[in-house]
């Protein structure tokens, strides 16, 4: 595919620059190729393409599992992704070609004469300088050009507009003509008392890697004065700073950075451990670790290039002797398989426990209004049946496993699910809504009678939300109970009212919720279990491991990433 | 590649002051697209190589300082505090940049942005801002034209003879309107049907206060204006809370002279509890048909951020009967939210008041929301039905027609 584009683009440039009627002949090939770009270059979508079709062809060839429930891993990176293609079975859209390119920009330097005709031809646009900079902007043209145009525009208005200028500032940065950059510089601090966000950003971007970079802290104060500092700024000073050998001066940014409640990028993470590499001072080696424990504490996960660098950083330290390996886990122990070193249990201690499940009966079930999710009466009446009944072992969410297949009654897929797990647990809890007493199609009397001489139930009000309770009696049951649905809960975790205990929360659900993962009735039933260990950069101060985002897989908020650096002393 | 380049530009070159004497090369440098091989410019270039080379690449940067003296003078004058003058100054300079942001600034307003936490929602309100300046700009434009129309009008009025023309009545003013709307309203107020605005939402955000109001004030205007106006109350309504304030903005004076029933109590204590139906798009009802009997609540309530059965827990809490719109039995939902909003739902009701169709009464759902009626009513059928019927026998009628003509000319012709 690289070599590919090039040369499509080089044949139409040939074949364009042949034909002498040029405006109408460019502007109708721009948008054809690009076109053409957006179908070709998307390999992905190619990809998802095959791929949907090979697992419907195995499926046909298969045949027996015609009936099981669709490929469900419940938050292992890019699963979601995976399940939207499969819902949906189509392949993501393409990019649409950009409203910026209309315009052919020139690649050599115009006089102003030749930008006034050229304005002529480009009548239709309100304002031909602002989209022929833009364009600029986009195709990354060459600084020269962009520079023959301001000529242009300043000697016929005598002036030059702050948005061109910003414009060509962006192209400067692009570019990293840094003795243009810090003339523009000086031009807007002799003409303009104060900036806005993106042209400071910009400079900031632009100075940090030239030798005027102590501007740029400067600059860093001017934004605070008049907006909010983003993650991006903090993260080109601090490039600056550790360009320059500064590393206190990076790290104090740091954690100015963070204090504000911003999370640094990877890339700005990164920096630290690139440049601290011929580590020599404790104090030093200190400060990055605590890099580290940062991003255990807020849950962050590195991405492949950090990792890297992490890596080499560790195995750089002298007289340690540091060796690391990429691996990933066995799902089903806690045993690193690269070092055989035991990871961090997914168990909360007591005290997060009893936290958070205080703050699920008190923002989850009652809320704002304890009406809308359930009556005072109906809390009572369940409070009363948990403390009535001794602690359960695995709590199912009726509603939701009875849903796992379409082709068999709910009730009777409910059964399964309750018998099996009736072989390998004690003590059940079913929770459902009150309708599914009522004898039905869906809902067969019988199987429901046959259920409940194996597990509890506890049955809410049509009106009722089940999973509220769900969650509580699960938590009530203690940190054994297991929990059975294929929701990702996500709505529940996101009305927790802090982020701490949203963050526990999800750590629970990681090692506490079965999911079913392949049913075909009477036949087949499997479960996918709990983690066993929490997925978090830790530590026993001989080793590290640490989780991190491959570039391969697209991992949401709500997913963790399977592979890990493992870090050694030997 | 690059070899290739320069041998055909070489090549060029030599050919080019032959071809220009032929004229062929008499376009211009500038239509020539992104980065070629074969650079025309290059072509341009070695022709009027003393009109291109004459570019000083740095010359803007001198045309630009020697402007700035003029500006220096204009710097000195505003006197505010800093930090506000530098707000200000960011959001001109914003502005310059072609985002949306106001041209003036009250000092509420700026109050008001300063405390918005972050960048984005400092931008939202500032954009907000701007269109409400450019919609404010834009009546004045209209209306200073109607005015200049209305003058130059006048003017060629004059200059007619005015002959009093005979009529039967005299011209009816919107006051006259009035008049009779406030009768009906009053009629209204002694015998119409009850309708409840449930006043009782507190936790709602300034600008979605501004619009539960401005939703009721439609909604008393289109009440006004019906057949058969219902009765309004406005229950649970606080003297000095945050709707009053805001009603009084609106309505002025007009506020105390409106028929409407303003109430502290609740819609419980006025009426049997067993006829009272709230509204709410989260009732695991849907309203069949519109009842003369029953009085209906309206939650009067604009949530930007939809907080899902706020208002069926309302109703839950004192144990009312709960209804819905059957939107989904009667249309093709597309997008947004079943909510409605307050002047649609009254304009639904009153419809549904006067004529008892459904068809008719949701028209007044917003159409970008759904694609259309579900199926063809009965009526609809049988119309079409005979439509076809009709077109069939005229399809026969006009065949014969045909026929006849056709004959009548051979007849003729024949005759001839």
């Amino acid at each position: 595919m690289g070599f590919f584009l090039p040369k499509t683009n080089w044949v139409l440039q040939t074949f364009v620059s042949t034909k002498q009627n040029f405006p109408a002949v460019c502007r109708c090939f721009t948008s054809t190729t690009s076109w053409r770009w957006a179908e070709s270059t998307d390999p992905k979508a190619f990809h998802q393409e095959i791929k949907i079709k090979d697992d419907i062809m195995t499926k046909k060839k298969a045949g027996k599992k015609r009936f099981a429930p669709k490929p469900f891993s419940a938050f292992v990176a890019g699963s979601s992704k995976m399940r939207a293609m499969y819902n949906t079975n189509n392949a993501v859209a393409n990019d649409s070609s950009s409203p910026l390119n209309i315009v052919s920009t020139p690649d050599t330097p115009l006089s102003a004469k030749e930008w006034e005709k050229l304005k002529e031809e480009y009548q239709h646009f309100k304002k031909f300088e602002d989209v022929m900079f833009d364009s600029m902007v986009h195709n990354h043209s060459p600084v020269d050009v962009a520079k023959s145009l301001l000529v242009a525009v300043a000697k016929r208005d005598g002036d030059i507009e702050y948005s061109y200028l910003v414009k060509y500032l962006t192209l400067c940065v692009f570019h990293k003509d840094i003795g243009e950059i810090y003339d523009i510089y000086n031009i807007m601090k002799a003409k303009y008392k104060s900036l806005e966000a993106s042209a400071y950003s910009l400079l900031i971007k632009g100075l940090s890697v030239s030798s005027h970079w102590k501007e740029t802290l400067v600059l860093l104060e001017k934004v605070k004065k008049v907006s909010f500092h983003s993650r991006q700024n903090y993260g080109d000073c601090i490039e600056g700073a550790l360009l320059n050998q500064e590393r206190n001066l990076a790290f104090e940014l740091f954690h100015e950075m963070v204090a504000e409640n911003l999370i640094p990028a990877s890339a700005t993470i990164k920096l630290f451990f690139d440049f601290c590499q011929p580590v020599k001072d404790d104090h030093l080696k200190n400060k990055c670790i605590d890099i580290l424990y940062y991003l255990r504490e807020n849950q962050i996960y590195p991405d492949e290039s950090l990792m890297l660098s992490v890596k080499q950083w560790f195995e750089s330290i002298p007289g340690e002797n540091w060796k690391g390996n990429l691996t990933s886990m066995n799902n089903n122990s806690r045993q690193c398989p690269s070092c055989g070193h035991l990871l961090e249990d997914i168990n909360l201690s007591e005290e997060e426990f009893i936290n958070v499940k205080d703050k699920i009966k008190k923002d989850v079930i009652e809320g704002t209004d304890v009406f809308r999710n359930t009556s005072p009466q109906e809390l009572e009446r369940f409070q009363r049946f948990v403390n009535e009944h001794p602690p359960f072992d695995v709590v199912i969410d009726g509603l939701n496993v009875a849903r796992t297949t379409p082709l068999n009654p709910s009730s009777k897929t409910l059964l399964d699910v309750v018998v099996y797990l009736a072989q390998k647990y004690d003590r059940l809890l079913v929770l459902g809504r009150r309708h599914m007493l009522k004898n039905s199609f869906q809902w067969k009397k019988r199987d429901m009678d046959d259920m409940q001489k194996k597990a509890d139930f506890f049955f809410t009000d049509n009106m009722s939300k089940d999973d509220p309770f769900l969650l509580y009696a699960t938590f009530h049951s203690g940190g054994h109970c297991m929990l059975v649905t294929r929701d990702l809960l996500r709505d529940h975790r996101a009305v927790l009212s802090d982020n701490v205990t949203r963050r526990l929360f999800f750590k629970w659900q990681r090692g506490h919720q079965m999911v079913v993962s392949s049913y075909v009735p009477g036949k087949i039933l499997t479960f996918e279990d709990a983690l066993p260990y929490d997925t978090v950069v830790q530590t026993d101060g001989n080793t590290w491991h640490i989780p991190y985002d491959d570039n391969l897989s697209k991992r949401v908020s709500y997913e963790i990433p399977v592979k890990w650096l493992c870090l050694q002393k030997k | 590649m690059h070899l290739l380049n320069l041998i055909r530009r070489s090549a060029f070159k030599l050919i080019a002051p032959k071809m220009t004497k032929y004229g062929l090369f008499l376009t211009m440098p500038s239509k020539i697209n992104t980065c070629g091989t074969l650079r025309m410019i290059y072509l341009n270039k070695s022709i009027s190589k003393n009109a291109d080379e004459n570019i000083d690449l740095d010359e803007w940067k001198l045309v630009v300082l020697s402007g700035l003296q003029k500006e220096a003078f204009e710097k000195a004058s505003p006197e505010e505090e800093p930090n506000i003058a530098a707000i200000k100054e960011y959001i001109d300079m914003s502005r310059r940049l072609g985002k949306a942001a106001p041209e003036n600034i009250t000092e509420e307003q700026l109050e008001r942005l300063i405390e918005y936490p972050s960048v984005t929602s400092r931008n939202k309100y500032l954009a907000f801002l701007a269109s409400k300046e450019m919609r404010k700009n834009a009546e004045k434009e209209k209306k200073k034209k109607q005015r200049e129309e209305r003058e130059e009008l006048k003017k060629t009025m004059e200059n007619e003879e005015l002959v009093p023309k005979s009529r039967l009545f005299r011209a009816i003013w919107e006051s006259s309107m009035d008049v009779m709307y406030n009768w009906k309203a009053a009629q209204a107020m002694s015998f119409g049907q009850p309708l409840v605005f449930d006043m009782d939402y507190n936790d709602m955000s300034e600008r979605e206060m501004q619009n539960t109001v401005k939703q009721m004030m439609e909604c008393e205007g289109a009440n006004r204006k019906a057949v058969e106006p219902f009765h309004l109350y406005y229950c649970n309504f606080k003297e000095d809370g945050p709707y009053h304030k805001e009603f009084l903005k609106r309505y002025g004076d007009a506020w105390d002279n409106l028929f409407v029933t303003v109430t502290e109590k609740s819609y419980v204590e006025l009426f049997p509890r067993d006829q009272i139906v709230y509204l709410t798009a989260d009732s695991p009802n849907v309203m069949e048909t519109f009842d003369h009997n029953k009085t209906y609540i309206i939650g009067s309530l604009v949530d930007k951020t939809i907080r899902k059965g706020v208002s069926l827990a309302r109703a839950k809490r004192l144990k009312l009967a709960t209804a819905q719109l059957p939107l989904e039995r009667y249309f093709h939902w597309k997008t947004g939210a079943k909510v409605l909003t307050l002047d649609q739902m009254i304009m639904i009701l009153i419809a549904l008041k006067n004529t008892g169709n459904w068809k008719e009464a949701l028209e007044f759902v917003p159409k970008r929301k759904h694609e259309g009626f579900v199926d063809p009513s009965l009526q609809q059928f049988i119309n079409r039905q005979k439509n076809k019927r009709a077109s069939e026998q005229n399809f026969k009628k006009k065949l014969l027609v045909d026929e006849l003509s056709k004959k009548r000319l051979w007849n003729g012709l024949w005759e001839e």
